[in-house]
């Protein structure tokens, strides 16, 4: 089996994206997968970036969309990519059968802010002619940097989740219930994660020496 | 009363550029001043995610492209619509484009809205927004998909965005209807 992770945070291999979708393909790979990574932002730049993706997209048994929740949605460039893939296989009469999966993470504490994202993501699978395989759906993304042992309780439940959905994933079957569930699970109470939230805007700006308030208003009227 | 419509169509796309015509024409019984932005020909970067406009330069992003022009007319206006193919549910590619580089709008820290967690919001006043989608034959999955959208974006501005779907090819007048109804609903009046 030939697996694409498709990673759809600008920052590419420093993003959490990245994080979730590389340790999902370690999984794959411990399975038998050969997987190859799509960087989407940085492919999308170039037209023979784009014709790349798409013949990976349609050579891959398995497509794997990694992103970060935008705008309640899918980041731009990846709406872009779906949108030439579904071109692209209306014109050719689908070629192949991949399966869509999706990883999806947000920096609100719940994970079901994630819904919409997903079901669109779903509606192009629909319309791209791809078999659905599920979605990995979790909120306080924002914990997610770089290293898992970083998070509460080593991040043992996200790392669980990732190893069944890889499992479940390279025979071929869909996300077990179970790992979604997991998966969405809060990694800390929301007091605590909008607390720690609120501190790390202020940290961040300091580190950055903004010379603005955080409330400022550049483009206020009159 | 000033409008701004955001245009998220892409060339050729002759179902959603019939849906601008219309609903600017009813922006136009109602408003002094329409400005109609092309998105597809303005230079709008795709957001980096580097969260500087709100931790470097807080309220403004640090690529310097055409969205800055943008967001200062969005904020100048009193109702702003967005007309989009309806994408797999979604908006365009174009309109995420531009919606993506909105975030500098809104301030970084959290609050509760609704029972979920939000951002604050950076300004005292934001412009009324409808949404008009198209879609080319019956879908009802993606218009189910379309109306969440628009009301989960809605939540971002802690206020209630509406949206409607035209689909088919309409003719001017039901078109025209649907964008007054749209209108309407967020009390926009001459």
């Amino acid at each position: 089996m030939n697996a694409l992770i498709l990673v759809g945070s600008p920052k590419g291999r420093v993003s959490a994206s990245w994080m979730l979708g590389s340790r999902l393909a370690e999984g794959l790979r411990d399975h038998g997968v050969t997987v190859q990574y799509g960087m989407v932002h940085h492919e999308l730049r170039s037209g023979e970036g784009t014709a790349k993706l798409l013949d990976l997209f349609d050579s891959s048994d398995l497509v794997v969309l990694a992103f970060p929740l935008y705008v309640d949605s899918l980041p731009a460039p990846l709406t872009r990519l779906l949108e030439l893939a579904a071109e692209r296989r209306g014109r050719t009469s689908a070629p192949g059968n991949p399966r869509l999966a999706v990883v999806v993470q947000c920096g609100f504490p719940e994970a079901h802010q994630c819904d919409t994202a997903i079901g669109i993501c779903r509606r192009f699978a629909g319309s791209a002619g791809m078999g659905w395989a599920g979605a990995l759906a979790m909120g306080m993304g924002g914990s997610l940097e770089g290293d898992f042992r970083r998070l509460p309780g080593g991040g043992k439940q996200i790392l669980d989740a990732l190893g069944k959905t890889a499992e479940a994933l390279a025979r071929g079957g869909d996300i077990p219930d179970e790992a979604k569930a997991v998966f969405a699970r809060p990694l800390m109470p929301r007091w605590l994660y909008i607390l720690t939230g609120n501190l790390g805007w202020r940290l961040k700006m300091r580190k950055n020496k903004a010379r603005r308030p955080i409330g400022d208003r550049p483009y206020a009227q009159g | 009363m000033k409008a701004l419509l955001l245009d998220g169509c892409r060339e050729g796309d002759y179902l959603a550029m019939e849906a601008v015509l219309e609903m600017t024409a009813a922006l136009a019984g109602r408003a002094d001043d329409v400005e109609v932005v092309k998105l597809r020909e303005l230079a709008i970067s795709a957001c980096t995610g580097c969260f500087g406009c709100w931790t470097r330069t807080p309220g403004e992003c640090v690529l310097q492209d055409d969205a800055a022009t943008v967001l200062r007319s969005y904020l100048g206006s009193d109702v702003v619509a967005y007309v989009t193919p309806v994408t797999f549910g979604g908006y365009s590619s174009q309109l995420k484009m531009m919606l993506d580089r909105c975030i500098p709008l809104l301030d970084p820290r959290f609050t509760i809205v609704g029972g979920e967690v939000h951002h604050l919001l950076r300004y005292r006043r934001y412009p009324k927004t409808v949404v008009l989608g198209t879609l080319p034959s019956p879908d009802a999955e993606a218009e189910r998909l379309f109306a969440s959208l628009v009301a989960r974006n809605g939540f971002n501005f802690h206020r209630t965005f509406e949206a409607e779907v035209l689909v088919g090819v309409p003719d001017p007048p039901s078109a025209r209807r649907c964008a007054e109804r749209l209108l309407d609903r967020i009390g926009v009046t001459a």
